[in-house]
């Protein structure tokens, strides 16, 4: 544990473990709401406020946090005109969110970070400012996901029930948008724009996937992410490779492998019952009512 | 006592109009049948009444109270092969308590009498036994049974269903029409169904709403035929 004696590391787990926490709930509500590239699109368009806020000379994280909110307001909006097809909203806010992003980096905006750091994360980029930043939004985001669950519940599920219950829908959906911008601003320096939606959809993917109940996928997706990011600022520490790459190798790993064992085990049952009635025909006598041979002639 | 109506109410989809001259009446205590062939635009008179569709003109009146002067409660089950979140993971226990989230303050603790309400009304559609079974891994007719569930566990003063016996079998829609028959009559709801086994469900009928195709082909829900016999044309 030699590597928690730098500052730099400290910061990088204490940001990375709330990160996780708060992107592994917010995947799960995200993909069964049909939104699994929300994360992607807001991330495009934090970086677009990233370098909008450099070269206005404002503080870029700032920018890059109140730009990812305002995507996400958008992307509400405009997803009430596509009902269906939530992902069309998405793909629009993108275009926007990207191609203000490229347009803004190709100017002088002399940013202190490369932006090489935001596009694929980096453990130094995590400054004091950034990391409260994550802790503000870290009590937020708890404090909405436990205190809201059962709301968000059924608004996950579907809609217009939850609508007919008396819940106020499209607020909520509002807040859970703001929330989710809030959250995809904050990861941003620790695995980038290229790969936050790694932390938000492979933890949840694996938790939908597997999971017996809602309250088991929630508690799955949090101890992914978790492992998934540790294992992840561990082995970029130890072998020096970029840390958001190598947090979402660490969940590609762990998806695939907790889908294997759940398949192995599914199959290893079905064995097993296949086992189990096999034995119980040849031990079974024939029961009373049955008919028999001898009721045949 | 009126707990919805509609008044020449008009709703499309794109540009053209697809239901004009809609004028409903629902009553406190009565059990109403909305028939039509397929895209009859059943479905679309029940979702606005609910106020998930906005009509392009006329009135949509939804009451507020019910007869006792609390919050009217209503239940909703939609119809289910356009609705249902099958790949959610949450098992039947879950997903039907999610009813009683609504009732009351969200931030409130469930209280032993949501866990008995939820007990029962499994038990009513028969799915008790499935409690932990998850939702997805459940066949088209117990989905249906678990989203009637969800929505009596609510205790609704309205109960809104869409087609619900899709999926179930001729002795389970009879008990289920029976059931339905026994909340209106002895226990006050109202019931509104949108259904096309009309034969089995007549009986316990109070009224039926029939949409009929007009010459240009749009539809209109011009009458409310009285089971009993009588002709009441409203529109």
């Amino acid at each position: 544990m030699e590597m928690l004696h730098y500052d730099f590391m400290q910061r990088a787990f204490y940001a990375g473990g709330l990160i996780a926490v708060m992107a592994s709930v917010l995947g799960v509500y995200l993909l069964l709401r049909r939104q699994a590239l929300m994360a992607d699109m807001l991330s495009h368009v934090s970086l677009a406020g990233v370098a909008g806020g450099a070269y206005l000379h404002m503080n870029p994280t700032l920018t890059g946090f109140a730009s990812a909110i305002v995507g996400a307001i958008a992307v509400e909006y405009v997803r009430r005109s596509y009902k269906t097809y939530s992902e069309i909203s998405i793909a629009i806010i993108m275009v926007g969110g990207l191609s203000s992003a490229v347009v803004l980096m190709s100017l002088d905006t002399g940013l202190s970070k490369s932006f090489s750091s935001y596009l694929f994360g980096s453990v130094v980029a995590v400054t004091s400012q950034e990391l409260w930043l994550m802790l503000v939004t870290a009590v937020i985001g708890g404090l909405f996901f436990i205190l809201l669950r059962r709301p968000l519940y059924q608004m996950a599920f579907d809609e217009e029930t939850a609508k007919t219950s008396g819940l106020p829908v499209n607020g909520l959906s509002m807040a859970f948008s703001i929330l989710t911008g809030m959250i995809v601003a904050s990861a941003m320096p620790i695995v980038g724009v290229l790969l936050v939606s790694s932390l938000i959809v492979l933890p949840a993917s694996l938790a939908i996937r597997i999971a017996s109940s809602f309250a088991a996928a929630i508690g799955i997706a949090i101890a992914t992410g978790l492992t998934g990011t540790f294992t992840g600022l561990t082995a970029s520490y130890m072998f020096s490779t970029p840390p958001g790459g190598t947090i979402a190798l660490t969940l590609l790993f762990l998806f695939i492998a907790g889908i294997t064992i759940k398949r192995v085990a599914v199959q290893l049952s079905k064995r097993r019952q296949r086992e189990n009635r096999r034995e119980a025909a040849y031990t079974q006598p024939p029961q009373s009512g049955a008919v028999s041979t001898d009721s045949l002639q | 006592m009126l707990l919805a109506s509609m008044k020449q109410v008009v709703f499309g989809y794109g540009d053209v109009p697809h239901l004009e001259e809609a004028n409903i009446e629902i009553h406190t205590g009565e059990f109403v049948a909305v028939t039509g062939p397929n895209g009859a635009a059943k479905s679309t008179l029940l979702k606005l009444t609910l106020g998930l569709l906005r009509p392009w003109s006329g009135e949509v009146y939804l009451s507020r109270k019910s007869t006792g002067g609390s919050k009217l409660v209503v239940g909703y089950v939609p119809q289910q092969i356009a609705s249902f979140n099958g790949g959610f993971p949450s098992t039947v226990l879950e997903f039907v308590r999610s009813g009683r989230h609504a009732i009351g303050s969200w931030l409130r603790r469930l209280k032993p009498e949501d866990h008995a309400l939820t007990e029962q009304a499994l038990k009513q559609v028969g799915m008790w036994d499935l409690r932990h079974r998850r939702i997805g891994e459940l066949s088209g007719g117990q989905k249906q049974r678990a989203c009637i569930a969800r929505a009596l566990v609510q205790q609704p003063d309205l109960l809104m269903l869409d087609e619900p016996a899709t999926g179930m079998d001729q002795q389970s829609r009879s008990s289920f029409y029976a059931f339905l028959n026994r909340l209106v009559k002895e226990h006050g709801k109202t019931v509104v169904m949108v259904t096309h086994e009309l034969s089995e469900v007549q009986p316990y009928l109070d009224r039926m709403i029939s949409l009929e195709r007009k010459e240009d082909g749009r539809w209109r829900c011009c009458t409310t035929t009285s089971c009993s016999g009588h002709f009441m044309p409203v529109g």
